[in-house]
Parts: C-alpha cells; structure tokens; sequence
C-alpha cells in the first residue's frame, strides 16, 4: 500500500534530528555563483551550507536545487545575495532575512518571511496562512494565491500577491502596505492600526476599524513602481483600504511602545 | 519613569556616549547612495523610513539599536525623509549603531558585522560562548 501523508516524509522535517553541526560543503563553486542539491540534506544542514557559501566563501549567488518542500529554509540570512530555491520550501522559510533577493520557484507553506527585515522574495506557486507575518521592511511578491491572515502584524514593508488572500488578511497591521489583486477573505485590516490594503478583486467583509481611503498621487506612484519593478504590467483598478482610527490610541503609548511600531 | 531613564533608552547617542559628525553635517551624508545601499529596484526597506521628532528634536529611528537618532542640522524642505534615510544608512555603515557594537560579542551564529548595509565586512559570532557570572554556580540537580 502507498504511503501518505506524513508517513511518506523521509527525512525530519523540523530539522531536530540532525546535531552534526558539520557544513557539508557539498557545493559547486563558480567564482561568485554556487549550487548544490539539497535532496539528501537536512534543514539544519542546508542552513549551514547556505551561510557557510555566503559568509565565509562570500559566494553571491546561490542555487539550492531539491529543497523539497522542508521547512525553516533560508533563514537568518543577513546580508545581500541572490538566492533561488528549485522547488518548494515548506513552513517558516526565509524568516528573519535582512538584504537577500530570492526567487522561489514553487510554493511555500505557512509564514514566509516572517519578520523579515529587507530584501525581495519573489515566490511562483501559491503561500499558505500568515504569508509575511510580521515583515518589516522588503518586497514580498507572490504569484499564486495566499491563505488566512497573511501580513498579520504588518510593521512595514510591500506585500504584493497576485492571486487572492484568505480571512483576515493585514489583521493588526501596523504600517506598510499590502497589493491583494484578486478577491479577500472576510475580516479584512482587522483592528489594523495603520498601513495601506489595496485590492483588485471583491472583498467579503471588511474588519473592524478598516475603511475605505481616497486615492492620491502617491498611491499611483507606488502601485505603479512596484508593477514596474517585477514586471506585472499595467496596475488594475484598486480599491484601497486604511484604519479608520476609531482603535487608535498611538498619543497615550509609551515610548517603548511607541518604537515597536517603528 | 523618569526622563532621564527614558532618554538614556531610546537615544542612539547616549547610548554610544557621543554624537555622531554626521548627525551635525549634511555635507557627510550627501553623497550616500539610498538605491545601492538596498536591496531590489527601489529603496525598498527604506520606504517606510521616513523622519520623525524625539524630544522636539527631528530624529530618524534606527530599528537595529531601537533607539533614535537626532539631526541637528537644518533640513531642506521638501527632502526630510531623503535626509533622515541618508543619515540612518550612514550610521549604519560606519558601524555606529549599537546593535552593530553587541554583534562581536553576542552574535550567535556567523554573520556579517555590519549587515547588509556593506560589502566583505568582516565576520562575527563564529566563536561565541555562553556568557559565565562571576561566582555563580549552577542550582543542585541542574
């Protein structure tokens, strides 16, 4: 009988089973430019390897071909690079980065670029739920459909997704700004404190304290440079969303507070 | 809290001990290049930089020290936010920013000291250890 499901994973998926903290040091290094097939290596194994290429080899341009789907790959990465992942990445991959640009070339699961800092990911196939939880700062681009509560606690940076997102999306968003062009999920910019939600297609229902906005020339601006950066073509028609301010209480936070949104 | 308190937490030049000739000039800062200084076809993580005021004071803040840092100089109209950019991504090169400062001593796994704010910088945190306190030692049966 056919294996399914997690019975068919050969391999540990969280990475917890390898101690061996040895870079493998598997790659094929041409001048700038590496590649190495990540069919055979753990999570930890590949995060080694990748930083071992960038940091020490100072290697700019890697290929990690096979990721097959593993989670937490590509992340912690600190430093500006290419990176392009040949096939799917699973959870939690590309948290944390700050400067890389990478190009996934198939899908991705939960919370990509989580709290990411700076860069661009630019992601072919589809992400799962809380795509770009907690970004930054950076462009985070995906060609295919997002799920649930993408961009929750948004602190900066572009989501731009090509397909439709999921409930929730841009709940407890902060700043930033996110381009949705096909439908959304009800609950959309639940209790957002601030950021900008523009989307092409319909919205179920909007959450609580998220509003309409008026266009200006700084939302064409913006819309239209981004379009031009990664090749969309010509911006569709959006309609764009802000927090109403009704939740908003940003004069009585303390300093402290205050920085965390920052 | 008191004021002093506070100040000493959220100012990038308390925490360093000094101001910064950057902070006081602009001629320091005018030639930083925004666009080769971040990733992708625009500013991009720079966007949502912009200036703002701390203790009256125009200020930029720098999430890498959590901590503002002030501008004396006047700022021409019209280019606030391109000034406050400017002077965070060079106090981000110099290696000035105090989160930069902890790296050498904190960082726990490899990475580049300054970032990706600057090419070949040397690499930190290959050798960390556990920090040890004087005279501490472990409770019975840990």
């Amino acid at each position: 009988m056919a294996t399914v499901g997690e019975s068919r994973i050969t391999y540990d998926a969280r990475g917890l089973a390898e101690p061996d903290a040895a870079v493998p040091m598997i790659s094929t290094i041409e001048g700038e430019k590496a590649e190495f097939d990540a069919k055979e290596l753990t999570t930890r194994q590949i995060n080694l390897e990748l930083r071992w290429l960038l940091y020490e080899q100072r290697v700019k341009d890697v290929t990690v071909l096979n990721p097959s789907a593993k989670h937490s790959l590509g992340v912690g990465i600190l430093t500006r690079c290419r990176l392009t992942f040949v096939g799917s990445l699973g959870y939690f991959g590309l948290g944390l980065i700050d400067g890389p640009e990478v190009h996934v070339g198939g899908r991705v699961g939960w919370s990509v670029c989580e709290n990411m800092m700076s860069g661009v990911v630019v992601i072919d196939g589809n992400a799962g739920s809380l795509t770009g939880a907690a970004i930054r700062g950076g462009d985070l681009v995906v060609k295919g459909q997002v799920g649930a509560r993408t961009g929750i606690d948004q602190k900066g940076g572009t989501i731009i997704v090509l397909g439709s997102a999921g409930s929730m999306t841009g709940f407890m968003m902060q700043r930033g700004r996110m381009i949705i062009l096909g439908d959304v999920g009800p609950g959309l910019g639940d209790s957002m404190y601030d950021g900008t939600i523009y989307v092409g297609g319909k919205v179920k229902a909007l959450g609580i304290d998220c509003v309409p906005g008026e266009w200006t020339d700084a939302d064409s601006e913006l819309v239209e440079r981004k379009f031009g950066i990664y090749g969309l073509g010509s911006p569709p028609e959006l309609q764009k969303f802000v927090c109403g301010k009704q939740l908003y209480n940003y004069d009585v936070l303390e300093p402290s507070e205050r920085k965390l949104v920052l | 809290m008191s004021t002093a308190e506070r100040h000493i937490q959220i100012d990038a030049e308390t925490l360093a001990g000094h101001r910064f000739p950057y902070q006081e000039d602009i001629a320091l800062v005018e030639d930083v290049d925004l666009l080769a200084a971040t990733p992708g076809g625009d500013i991009n993580w720079l966007e949502d930089v912009g200036l703002l005021e701390e203790e009256g004071v125009p200020a930029v803040f720098d999430r890498y020290s959590n901590s503002f840092l002030k501008i004396y100089f006047p700022i021409p109209g019209g280019r606030e936010d391109e000034i406050a950019r400017k002077v965070l991504v060079k106090h981000l090169q110099s290696g000035n920013s105090y989160g930069i400062q902890l790296k050498a001593k904190h960082a726990k796994f490899p990475q580049p000291e300054l970032g990706p704010w600057v090419e070949e910088s040397k690499t930190v945190g290959t050798d960390w250890k556990a920090p040890v306190l004087e005279g501490w030692e472990k409770p019975a049966g840990h």
